[in-house]
């Protein structure tokens, strides 16, 4: 018998399709996506990109040269421009403003590598550090009010057509609505236990442990109870906390180990599938912004990685209704049980 | 610069590309490939389906043989299992219920080839007579609350199989999609006691701009606030909340507009995939007052990548006002 089961946060049901149900080796690949171009991200191809925003450069070389571990440009195309003011106004019963925002885009490394995955742990740290350095600079712009840091990894994921990691940081001139979601549904259970609903989350699945992955240092790696795609993955800090930008050095690098194992484990166990992976965190609380009180103790930050192998159809733009054929548990066993170097 | 608009039902914003919009020749298709074999929804295959549920078809041929005009039958891979009774339960924080629910496929025609476009009006009106039939008898059912239609055609899309057809799921809950458009339409009901559909209609047939066919009694627009690059909407000019209450004369009218949008769809970006969804009021949903059904189209041309997942926040490369004009001089 399928299931029906509720995401506690938001209230969205997701089908636990048990009579269509696949093993974890029966996901078909997807389309791959065009050949490969010449790589505009590797070093010694500085003046490809547009001029940098923020560098690591160990040898105090010039901006827009060789010599970085790790480099931000602004997006080629970005959807939305950094000049400019917001002009909101009506048309009729419609509201619009103009699209005043960033588009970056976090090189992760000087080297042609693909996949996050392959990166070491120092590295990831790095990355870490640089959405930490480029969320605090665009907090100090009033005009935003969220950051969202985002990866697409291969071409059915949104990639683009050079395979070289990087992922991609997105500051929106209002509140996205998922973002509100979230926040609402947690103040909504804070209100009721005076709990924060992630931590509560944790503590289960660290009781119940079959939809664990991976639980180290301050991490916890699960599928999420319910999971809209086969292969779903949050990471969660076991300590609460509602801002990522507040992880210290130690957190980063325990951070960084827990992403490289579990993006290890999506890459070995399937096959190397196209990935998304998305970090939700609080959004800027600047005084008079009118944002309740509780927001630092109802809201946990967390990352939600989501692999990219069945097709989202009409039903589920439609409904809002996921149909997930994989139940939670397999996936997270099948993942436990995909070794990787320590 | 790109514009930032606010979806005035559910209040969630999209990003529209105006600066530079792009055209049905920029985007990468991806060819379906579909495996070959027997396919199951033709003339002679009827006995390895799962036994039909309801048909048109010819006088004096047998259920589940061939003289059918429209078939229904149960999905062999249901998402929902139509037996048992719903067991709400729950798991520490959690909630969860069994998989009660009917999951079908309304096989359109016999033709294997051919998309609504190539139907002729009248075996489009036996494709929507059918999904009124089905809806009828499925809302007799307590168990259920929702009664969803959609099409997936292309393997983009999500088709499976190549011969068209459409699936429909009953839900023993409404959908988060039609709860938020319900509890936007009612909110701006209960301040202006109007349907917020109506004004939107009444607000686009003003403009015209991104009208792209109107009949006596239906109307096709690209939304003002699309989520997809030539995203549209079918929606009725007279208010009803129910989708099954269609009446006999307006059965022929909604075939007409569907078949000939579909066809302008088809014919300005060189046959695209495509989903539609028919969103109709829950089956309990009252007198209707604020809701208002309409069938909204998407083609499949762009990929929906991190960004769309974790805000929400949709990317519209191609403006709604560009993409009517292109579909009404096609």
């Amino acid at each position: 018998m399928p299931e029906l089961r509720k995401d506690p946060i938001i209230g969205r049901w997701v089908i636990i399709a048990t009579e269509r149900a696949k093993r974890p080796d029966q996901f078909g690949s997807m389309p791959k996506g065009p050949e490969e171009g010449a790589c505009p991200f590797c070093e010694g191809q500085e003046t490809r990109t547009p001029p940098e925003i923020y560098a690591l450069r160990t040898h105090n070389t010039p901006a827009n040269t060789p010599g970085w571990q790790l480099r931000v440009v602004p997006s080629i195309s970005p959807f939305l421009r950094i000049e400019g003011e917001l002009d909101r106004q009506g048309k009729g019963l419609y509201d619009l403003m103009s699209g005043i925002g960033a588009h970056e885009i976090v090189i992760e490394t000087n080297q042609h590598i693909g996949n996050m995955a392959d990166l070491n742990d120092e590295q990831i740290t790095k990355v870490i550090t640089c959405y930490i350095d480029r969320m605090l600079d665009l907090e100090k712009d009033r005009r935003f009010k969220y950051v969202l840091v985002f990866k697409n990894y291969g071409w059915t994921a949104g990639g683009g057509r050079v395979k070289h990691a990087r992922s991609q940081i997105i500051a929106t001139p209002v509140n996205p609505k998922r973002v509100k979601e979230e926040l609402a549904g947690a103040q909504r259970y804070y209100e009721q236990h005076e709990r924060c609903i992630f931590c509560d989350m944790v503590k289960q699945e660290m009781d119940q442990k079959d939809r664990v992955i991976l639980d180290i240092d301050g991490f916890l790696a699960v599928v999420p109870f319910a999971a809209r795609f086969p292969f779903e993955i949050c990471i969660v800090p076991k300590k609460h906390s509602s801002d990522f930008t507040a992880l210290d050095m130690g957190a980063r690098r325990d951070l960084a180990k827990m992403m490289r194992l579990v993006l290890s484990k999506l890459k070995k166990g399937l096959n190397d599938p196209p990935y998304n992976y998305i970090l939700h965190t609080a959004p800027f609380r600047r005084a008079k912004s009118g944002y309740w009180k509780t927001i630092d103790e109802d809201y946990h930050w967390h990352i939600e990685i989501m692999p990219r192998l069945t097709r989202v159809a009409g039903f589920e733009w439609g409904t809002g209704f996921y149909i997930c054929p994989l139940p939670p548990e397999n996936a997270a066993k099948f993942l436990r049980e995909v070794e990787v170097g320590a | 610069m790109a514009e930032l608009r606010r979806d005035p039902i559910v209040g969630r914003w999209v990003i529209i590309d105006t600066d530079h919009p792009s055209g049905p020749q920029d985007f990468e298709k991806e060819e379906s490939v579909f495996s070959g074999g027997t396919c199951p929804f033709c003339y002679g295959s009827e006995s390895i389906t799962p036994n039909e549920i309801e048909c048109i078809r010819d006088p004096n041929t047998a259920p589940n043989t061939p003289g059918w005009h429209v078939r229904v039958i149960p999905n062999k891979f249901p998402a929902l299992q139509i037996e048992g009774d719903l067991e709400r339960r729950g798991n520490g924080i959690y909630d969860m219920t069994n998989g009660v629910g009917a999951h079908e496929v309304l096989v359109e025609s016999p033709y294997h080839t051919k998309d609504i476009p190539e139907l002729l009006n009248s075996e489009v009106e036996n494709v929507i007579s059918m999904y009124c039939r089905r809806a009828i008898d499925l809302a007799r059912d307590t168990r259920f609350k929702y009664i969803m239609f959609f099409r997936n055609y292309g393997q983009s899309a999500g088709a499976s199989l190549e011969h068209p057809h459409t699936q429909l799921i009953a839900l023993p809950m409404v959908p988060k999609s039609v709860l938020e458009e319900l509890q936007g339409a009612q909110e701006y009901f209960d301040y202006r006691e109007r349907c917020i559909f109506c004004d939107i209609i009444r607000q686009e047939l003003q403009k015209k701009e991104t009208v792209i066919l109107e009949n006596k009694h239906f109307l096709s627009f690209c939304p003002f606030v699309s989520r997809f690059p030539f995203e549209i909407w079918i929606i009725p000019k007279k208010h009803n909340a129910y989708f099954f209450q269609l009446t006999k004369e307006e059965i022929p009218s909604l075939a007409a507009i569907l078949k000939d949008t579909l066809a302008k769809l088809k014919k300005t970006l060189s046959h695209p995939s495509y989903n539609y969804v028919i969103h109709t009021s829950p089956i309990d949903g009252g007198d209707g007052d604020h809701y208002h059904w309409h069938i909204e189209i998407m083609p499949r041309l762009t990929r929906v990548a991190g960004f769309e997942w974790g805000t929400g926040f949709y990317i519209v490369p191609t403006p709604p006002e560009l993409a009517a004009v292109y579909l009404k001089e096609a």
